[in-house]
């Protein structure tokens, strides 16, 4: 009985491994039926089935094998019983293609010393065709006390599965595992589970963790599914997860939910391992758009096939998320908060506590009454009390009751407020947001929440961010910042600026999206019924939720002009005090390259500037003459015992206006020392040509670095090259050119990468610009080298095409170029030189993002000083910026020239 | 294919080595090693003498990859090896022309 060839019947009834007998030795064969699955696979012909019918042909090699094996035959006619048994995903029948396959040899009380040998016929060929092995040879006692030791050893014999050899001896340790180990340490076990649980929250809930999701070990990854499968394995006596319908009291929606994500996700990690070549479990932007199209999504107008694919991806990580969360809440031992609070007590009509959880009265009620639904979620707000899984479920099932009458009940509008106002809003939002509810509700909402924008700056899909925005807003009253406090404590009204951060995005289906969301939400907010003054106020929040962000980071903040703008846009101090805190939780929720702590003091300088034109009016802004007199008193003053009186007079008279009045005196006083020492130097005959001062803001975490030389064409772009060779990124830097001719600029530039060493750096960057300008270094040369493709280069980031844009209406003295591009060591440098050989005149640069573009922004003028206005002149700059941008220097497209 | 060899320190090899698994790097060599970078050394008082330290003992990881897993497990490396103090080591990439596995006689990616 104890034959191994006994056991094969049951896989020949199978395809392929059937038709695959005849196939040479076990390892050829293995090897053939891999590559038609394989082949079957990219065909379409297996798909969901792939790990099943995988685990069938390992199970037929190792069968094969120990047929064929002589140290098996040996064991055997000695009598010494053994097994093969299948542990971890094999044990699950869940091998994807390069999954670890993961084998035990089991044995009884010894391990005979033929043991080594069976091990080396079995596995070695395997080796040999480069499959990993996690493999072991032990005996049932080894086993057990194993995985009393080591919970990993304990979760991969749960899943155990046998193959062929000694049928009773695999039924032995089965049977002592769960007597002997998992009734004993099931409560241990599953704290070690929610210990590795909060360990995966922190490694994989980042940003980029969200951009490129792990499928296994990520948040609503293939672990969440084996967490389930573990727990209720080791509390309720599930052998098989199609028990976990029964046993662990999924609904069978819920159950199906669970198994279509599941096998979503396994599908696409075959893709993945398939198109890696290797096992990989993080979905990196590389193989995004290729398992796209492999899975069949095609392009839509505005709605790209990845982001299809992305967004039923996220959302079916995020259904699994769900169901292992609610599942860990309820079968988890010791899970109740012990408030002793457990007894059964009606809190409002139909709506019941037990277990601090909330449960409806019955199933009849919420038919009857459906606005009961609404109002179970405000209960469970005001008691920071969730529903019970039961009740979510009822809400799901019933959510289709929510019809129009429903949506324009004042009864369930006015519990939905008292929600927005709550400070358990969030928890709340939550599991309305994943029950379904807040998308019957708000059926727009339903539309944008799996939205996936296809780029490596937005981190979550919209519904997932414009939650996470709301959480924002809503953790202001705790917020450490003194001054995001005191701006969130001034608000008139702060429920206007939640339903603006709930419905800032509501328009995200296509370009305009603040606009179009404005609009939307106005049509919402009507049904609802709120009143017409109001929803103006939040439209107007839902218009302008980029103005700031915006304006702050491609606009000079020192030109009145735009100050003024944003100020008459805005039109009172508690709309930007709103609209400030708005654009700080959008940006902070967007993800860390939209918000950082350049970014913010650009925001805060704008909020004060607008702050002041509206406090004081438009006409109360001092006059320039008085500015710059009272400016050149201060001056004296602070520089009396280091300038003569002649120096002061004659330097400040050589500073251009614009420099007076958007410099800070600290850095004026700074130059002035500069361009003394600078002429100083020149007079003396020594070979100097610039001098350079670098002082580091370590609050903003950038440095400032000004330079003084003689000014001459082409300036900007060496300097911006040489920061470039130095990994030093430029953030702004405005250029002024003093009345004798000399530059005075002032540049701020992100940390040298030696933290520990800067002025290392610094001192580089001095021998290089010497270089640069005295012609011995060739920049455009050096700066190719650098960028030169390397195997270290990432592949497969998003790529957008570059745009061009030219304004000449927001500034009255400057031409405003905007060069929208995707980064690449060297790309500043290379605009400005295009803007050089263009004969432009850069004055001011600014240096932001677009989504997961740099956003360039350049205040020009022609060699005159003139903007820049003649139309042919303008097609020209534009088509030679897009020109130089486009990598391979194709001609442009048609469609390429057209935006903008 | 290419061989990286990474200098780290020697608490921080577990945790590397973890990192190059979790990727599905196959096999590492690593060794003890002695020597100096930018921090030159470093004085050390025993006994009241001042003893010049002039090498750093060190742990070398030599692993040979196929080019397309290159730029990950750089990343990798310095993501796990960093303590952004001096002496948090190097990493080189050096070109392999050829990989012979002895048992069985395979040779380029087949026998990495």
């Amino acid at each position: 009985m104890n034959n191994p060839s006994y056991h094969l019947n049951k896989a020949l009834h199978h395809s392929p491994a059937a038709q695959l007998v005849s196939a040479g030795s076990p390892v050829e064969t293995l090897k053939k039926a891999r590559e038609d699955l394989v082949a079957d696979f990219l065909e379409g012909k297996v798909s969901f089935s792939f790990q099943e019918e995988y685990s069938e042909i390992m199970d037929y090699y190792f069968r094969m094998t120990l047929q064929e094996s002589r140290a098996g035959e040996a064991l055997f006619r000695k009598g010494i019983p053994f097994a093969l048994v299948a542990v971890g995903g094999y044990g699950r029948n869940e091998l994807c293609l390069y999954s670890d396959i993961d084998i035990l040899i089991l044995f009884n009380k010894n391990i005979p010393p033929q043991a080594k040998a069976l091990a080396e016929e079995i596995f070695y060929p395997l080796w040999d065709i480069g499959m990993e092995l996690g493999y072991g040879v032990r005996t049932v006692k080894d086993c057990l006390s194993l995985s009393k030791d080591d919970f990993e050893v304990l979760t991969s014999l749960i899943d155990i599965r046998f193959i062929c050899g000694d049928s009773p001896l695999y039924l032995k340790l089965a049977e002592e595992f769960q007597k002997k180990v998992i009734r004993k340490s099931a409560s241990s076990f599953v704290k070690w589970l929610y210990e590795l649980n909060k360990v995966r929250m922190t490694t994989f809930g980042d940003a980029s963790h969200l951009l490129e999701p792990n499928l296994k070990e990520g948040i609503g990854g293939l672990r969440d599914y084996h967490h389930i499968l573990w727990m209720a394995k080791a509390f309720l006596d599930v052998k098989e997860p199609e028990e976990l319908e029964q046993l662990a009291k999924f609904s069978p929606d819920e159950y199906k939910d669970l198994k279509d994500c599941v096998r979503f996700i396994h599908l696409v990690r075959n893709h993945l391992h398939q198109l890696s070549g290797r096992k990989n479990d993080r979905l990196v932007f590389e193989y995004q758009e290729k398992i796209a199209r492999r899975l069949g999504y095609r392009n839509q107008p505005k709605f790209p096939a990845v982001e299809q694919f992305l967004g039923r991806l996220h959302s079916g990580m995020e259904s699994v998320k769900t169901l292992h969360r609610s599942f860990l809440s309820i079968h988890a031992p010791q899970r109740r908060r012990d408030t002793g609070n457990t007894t059964d007590r009606e809190v409002s009509g139909g709506i019941h506590m037990s277990d601090n959880e909330l449960n409806f009265a019955s199933n009849s009620l919420i038919i009857n009454d459906p606005c009961i639904m609404m109002e179970i979620f405000e209960a469970g707000c005001r008691l920071g009390l969730p529903l019970s899984l039961e009740a979510r479920r009822q809400v799901k099932k019933f959510s289709y009751l929510v019809d129009d009458d429903f949506m324009r009940s004042q009864r369930a509008f006015r519990a939905f407020l008292n929600i927005m106002n709550d400070p358990n809003t969030v928890d709340t939002l939550d599991q309305m947001f994943e029950t379904g509810f807040l998308d019957a509700y708000i059926p727009e909402f339903g539309a944008i929440r799996d939205r996936v924008q296809f780029d490596a700056y937005h981190i979550f899909p919209v519904g997932r961010h414009v939650l996470e925005t709301v959480a924002n807003l809503k953790s202001l009253p705790k917020e450490k910042d003194l001054f995001l406090f005191e701006t969130f404590a001034d608000i008139k009204n702060s429920e206007h600026l939640f339903l603006a951060g709930l419905f800032h995005d509501i328009g995200k289906s296509g370009k305009g999206h603040a606009r179009r969301g404005a609009q939307i939400a106005r049509a919402i907010l009507e049904r609802m019924g709120y009143p017409e003054n109001w929803i103006e106020e939040i439209a107007f929040h839902i218009t302008h939720h980029l103005l700031l962000a915006e304006t702050a980071t491609r606009r000079d903040l020192d030109d009145e002009k735009i100050i003024i703008h944003t100020a008459r846009i805005i039109g009172d101090i508690d709309r930007l005090k709103a609209l400030y805190l708005l654009t700080w939780a959008d940006s902070k929720a967007t993800g860390p390259r939209a918000w950082n702590e350049w970014a913010a003091n650009l925001v805060q300088d704008l909020f004060f500037k607008t702050l002041h034109i509206l406090e004081s009016g438009e006409l109360a802004t001092p006059d320039s003459s008085q500015t710059i007199s009272r400016l050149k008193a201060r001056l004296r003053r602070r520089t009396a015992e280091n300038i003569s009186h002649v120096d002061f007079e004659r330097l400040f008279d050589l500073m251009p206006t614009r420099y007076k009045l958007s410099t800070a005196s600290a850095d004026i006083i700074r130059h002035m020392e500069m361009v003394l020492r600078f002429k100083e130097e020149v007079s003396r005959g020594d070979a100097i040509p610039f001098i350079l001062d670098v002082k580091e803001d370590k609050t903003g975490g950038f440095w400032q670095v000004s330079f003084v030389g003689r000014d001459r064409p082409g300036l900007f772009s060496d300097i911006a090259g040489v920061m470039a060779l130095n990994s030093i990124n430029i953030l702004s830097s405005n250029i002024y050119t003093w009345r004798n001719g000399d530059a005075v600029d002032i540049f701020y530039v992100t940390k040298p990468l030696d933290r520990l060493h800067p002025h290392a750096t610094w001192e580089k960057v001095e021998s290089l610009l010497k270089g640069a300008f005295s012609g011995k270094i060739s920049l455009a040369q050096r700066l190719a080298q650098k960028a030169e493709p390397s195997v270290l280069t990432e592949a497969g980031k998003p790529r957008h095409p570059p745009a061009v844009v030219i304004d000449n209406h927001s500034s009255d003295f400057f031409t405003i170029i905007e060069v929208f591009a995707s980064d690449r060591i060297g790309l500043l440098y290379l605009i400005t030189h295009t803007l050089f050989e263009l004969e432009l005149d850069i004055r001011i640069a600014k240096i932001g993002m677009k989504g997961d573009q740099t956003a360039d922004v350049f205040y020009v003028r022609d060699l005159e000083g003139q903007k820049v206005e003649d139309e042919g002149r303008v097609n020209e700059i534009k088509n030679s910026l897009l020109y130089q941008l486009s990598g391979d220097k194709q001609p442009l497209r048609p469609d390429q020239i057209a935006s903008g | 294919m290419k061989k990286i060899e990474a200098i780290i320190k020697s608490f921080k090899l577990d945790d590397v080595k973890e990192g190059l698994n979790s990727i599905g790097v196959k096999g590492l060599t690593v060794s003890e090693v002695k020597g100096f970078g930018r921090q030159r050394g470093h004085k050390e008082i025993y006994r009241g003498a001042e003893y010049q330290v002039d090498f750093v003992p060190k742990i070398k990881i030599e692993v040979v990859m196929e080019d397309k897993l290159v730029a990950e497990a750089v990343k990798l490396i310095r993501e796990k090896a960093m303590t952004g103090q001096i002496g948090d080591g190097k990493i080189f990439i050096i070109p392999v022309d050829e990989v012979i596995r002895i048992r069985t006689g395979e040779k380029g990616e087949d026998a990495i």
